[in-house]
């Protein structure tokens, strides 16, 4: 699992970098603790990747919690832009620590309206951030079943109800491409078949097709991601079978971003 | 005490690494402890200094390091002192040689402590008389080559002592070998109390870790869970590791779990350090290798908290789990009895719990603190005999050093004649 984003413009955590051990509750707050703290400003400095504005920043003061321990909250209510927000003790980057997560696994949001999800996970480059996502309404894919030539989305829509009319779409730059989709009970499932994402032939280089859902003729689309667990990145971990159509080969894919897709190539 | 270790690479991430530090660290909370490391290649140890442990080393890897030693003629030489059959040989030259030699003839300490066999060998033909003589085998002697074999065969005569893994590994030692004089005692691998809550039991998640590599064979586990699957489909599997120098079976657990159509149910996460918060996402951990030196997985997923199923392979499983109490043994390469025992597991609620809790209670007895006392009454003792008292006399000392000189240039001649063989064969 790698962070694929551009690194942040400062230098990852030297030998010595204060540490962070993280506690995720389902809620969607973090408990940080911090082994030794030596600064004059005791704050847990939050700050999302490529924002420069007061909203990009968020500030949590750290407080002794025994045994030589300091230790800052962010509370589930505090909502994060959606984004990765590098974590600083004052202007130092922190190393991620023990990340306890467990609470995230498998997680059945149940705040009203938006979702809220604030995933710790180690940086490539070895420092500690935080992922959020806000997402209301939110589409959150479950499993995939594949039929001949096809692919069955089933997951859960929080925040809206899927009504008559629904649909799913792929989308492609411009382009979009509509299937029914049906539900109940909170859940959501369609069918798409590959071959017309491989229109127009031939298919050269990579098309990355979108999916979102479409509650209703009218509704507003919602991107359809996978955010409701401990994975910050599962592209290289939830991966499917390919389909070797005529002229192209398809499958469902996650972006970095854990967003779903379909990666149409030749 | 003054403790010296005597490490490949401390800087490197591995089991052997790994329990050195917990050792030496426990160590220290009473006695002077070193970690020696052959190699440095980075400039702090992957897996954190240990606290209290002096850190040194002999051959700077590091290319912007001002002691560089990358570009020392001799580090290009092949070693001498280093024994061929030891799978590190290659990293080894006759740089190495003479600074693990300079290292051993100045070096001041009460225990000398080994902890692979090429290093023991070091010890045994280079460490000035003085300090109590340990060699650790983190692996087992079966595991090594007839080549190997032979040479600690002779060379560890020279030792006060050799450590084990297993009682089953010991008892290869004391039968398959003529040591006279030199101990041999059993003592696990440590893994300390983690850090984070115990797991509950709740989620429904089977979790394995280790290198990708054909000795693990997860391809059994992932037939295995296919049968898990078809009777309870809400339970899934994560498989944490990655493959090594010896074998990578990432691509084909993949196109395994695509052909059992598990890819909604079975996940190759990658490699995730430390370990300890992924274990606790799941209720059950699974190992189903074909051969385990020690099984320092099963001891990490018991301290926190979950019951293992593991094959009941040569040489540890069977030392660590209690079958039917703490956890569960199974035939090797059987995957319907893995799968029945996960199943046993997965299908009472109130078994796994209560298995989770004994296998809780059960590893203390791993704990750093308690096998470090083990290590630490040996040493003890061996240093009380000390001097004239100890077992290997001055003369039989020299005696053995005569034979072993002849004997070095035994070896030599048969490495040659063996090189000149396998040139003169057709690739």
């Amino acid at each position: 699992m790698t962070d694929a984003t551009t690194p942040a413009p400062v230098p990852p955590p030297g030998p010595g970098a204060p540490r962070a051990d993280c506690l995720a509750d389902s809620a969607g707050g973090i408990t940080f603790d911090i082994v030794v703290v030596d600064t004059a400003e005791p704050v847990l400095v939050l700050r999302r990747r490529g924002g420069a504005g007061p909203a990009d920043e968020a500030r949590l003061p750290l407080t002794p919690a025994g045994e030589g321990h300091m230790r800052a909250v962010l509370p589930s209510t505090v909502e994060l832009a959606e984004g990765r927000w590098d974590v600083y003790l004052g202007e130092r980057p922190v190393e991620p620590g023990i990340r306890d997560l467990r609470a995230l696994i498998d997680r059945v949001p149940d705040e009203e309206g938006r979702v809220n999800v604030h995933l710790p996970y180690p940086t490539a480059d070895g420092r500690l951030a935080v992922r959020s996502w806000v997402r209301g309404p939110h589409a959150e894919a479950g499993g995939l079943t594949f039929g001949e030539g096809t692919c069955t989305v089933d997951g859960m829509l929080y925040g809206a109800e899927l009504g008559p009319g629904a649909v799913a779409e792929a989308r492609l730059g411009e382009r979009v491409h509509q299937v029914p989709a049906e539900g109940g009970q909170g859940g959501f499932a369609f069918t798409l078949a590959y071959d017309p994402l491989a229109e127009p032939r031939p298919v050269d280089g990579q098309r990355l097709w979108e999916l979102w859902l479409r509650p209703g003729p009218h509704a507003e689309p919602v991107r359809i991601s996978r955010i409701l667990d401990d994975v910050w990145d599962r592209k290289n971990v939830f991966v499917y079978p390919r389909h070797q159509g005529e002229g192209y080969t398809a499958a469902p894919c996650y972006t970095s971003d854990n967003d779903l897709c379909v990666r149409v190539t030749r | 005490m003054h403790i010296s270790f005597l490490l490949h690479n401390a800087y490197g991430i591995g089991g052997t690494i790994r329990t050195t530090f917990n050792l030496a660290r426990a160590l220290a909370e009473r006695h002077d402890v070193e970690i020696v490391s052959v190699f440095r290649h980075r400039d702090e140890p992957t897996l954190g200094a240990p606290a209290g442990v002096t850190m040194k080393h002999l051959v700077d890897l590091r290319k912007n390091s001002p002691t560089y030693d990358g570009g020392h003629p001799d580090y290009t030489k092949p070693a001498r002192v280093f024994p061929r059959g030891d799978g590190r040989w290659k990293q080894y030259s006759r740089l190495t040689d003479a600074r693990i030699a300079a290292h051993l003839k100045s070096l001041q300490a009460d225990v000398v402590v080994g902890t692979r066999p090429g290093l023991n060998v070091h010890i045994a033909r280079q460490a000035r008389r003085g300090p109590v003589r340990v060699g650790q085998e983190h692996l087992t002697l079966d595991s090594h080559g007839y080549r190997l074999r032979r040479e600690i065969g002779h060379r560890y005569a020279l030792l006060d002592a050799i450590t084990t893994v297993t009682e089953a590994d010991a008892r290869s030692y004391r039968g398959k070998l003529k040591l006279p004089g030199v101990r041999v005692d059993a003592v696990p691998n440590s893994v300390p109390a983690p850090t984070v809550e115990p797991a509950d039991g709740a989620a429904k998640w089977v979790v394995a870790a280790g290198r990708l590599t054909p000795v693990k064979r997860y391809d059994l586990l992932v037939e295995a869970f296919a049968k898990v699957v078809a009777a309870r489909p809400d339970w899934r599997l994560r498989i944490y590791g990655a493959g090594d120098a010896t074998g990578n079976e990432r691509n084909a657990l993949r196109a395994l779990i695509e052909q059992r159509g598990l890819h909604n149910h079975v996940f190759l996460m990658g490699t995730v350090n430390p370990l300890e918060p992924e274990w606790v996402k799941g209720s059950i951990a699974a190992v189903t290798s074909r051969l385990e030196s020690f099984g320092m997985t099963i001891v990490e997923a018991m301290r926190c908290g979950l019951p293992v199923v593991s094959t009941d392979c040569p040489h540890g499983p069977g030392e660590i789990i209690e079958d039917g109490v703490d956890g569960r043994l199974v035939p090797v390469g059987d995957v319907d009895a893995i799968a029945d025992a996960l199943l046993g597991l997965i299908q009472d609620d109130d078994l796994r719990r209560r298995t989770g809790r004994a296998a809780l209670a059960a590893s203390e007895r791993f704990d750093p603190v308690r096998i470090a006392e083990r290590h630490e009454a040996l040493f003890a003792e061996l240093v009380a005999r000390g001097g004239n008292g100890r077992s290997r006399g001055r003369v039989r000392d020299a005696l053995h050093r005569t034979r072993g000189g002849v004997l070095d240039a035994v070896y030599a001649a048969r490495y040659k004649a063996a090189d000149v063989l396998r040139k003169g064969k057709p690739a």
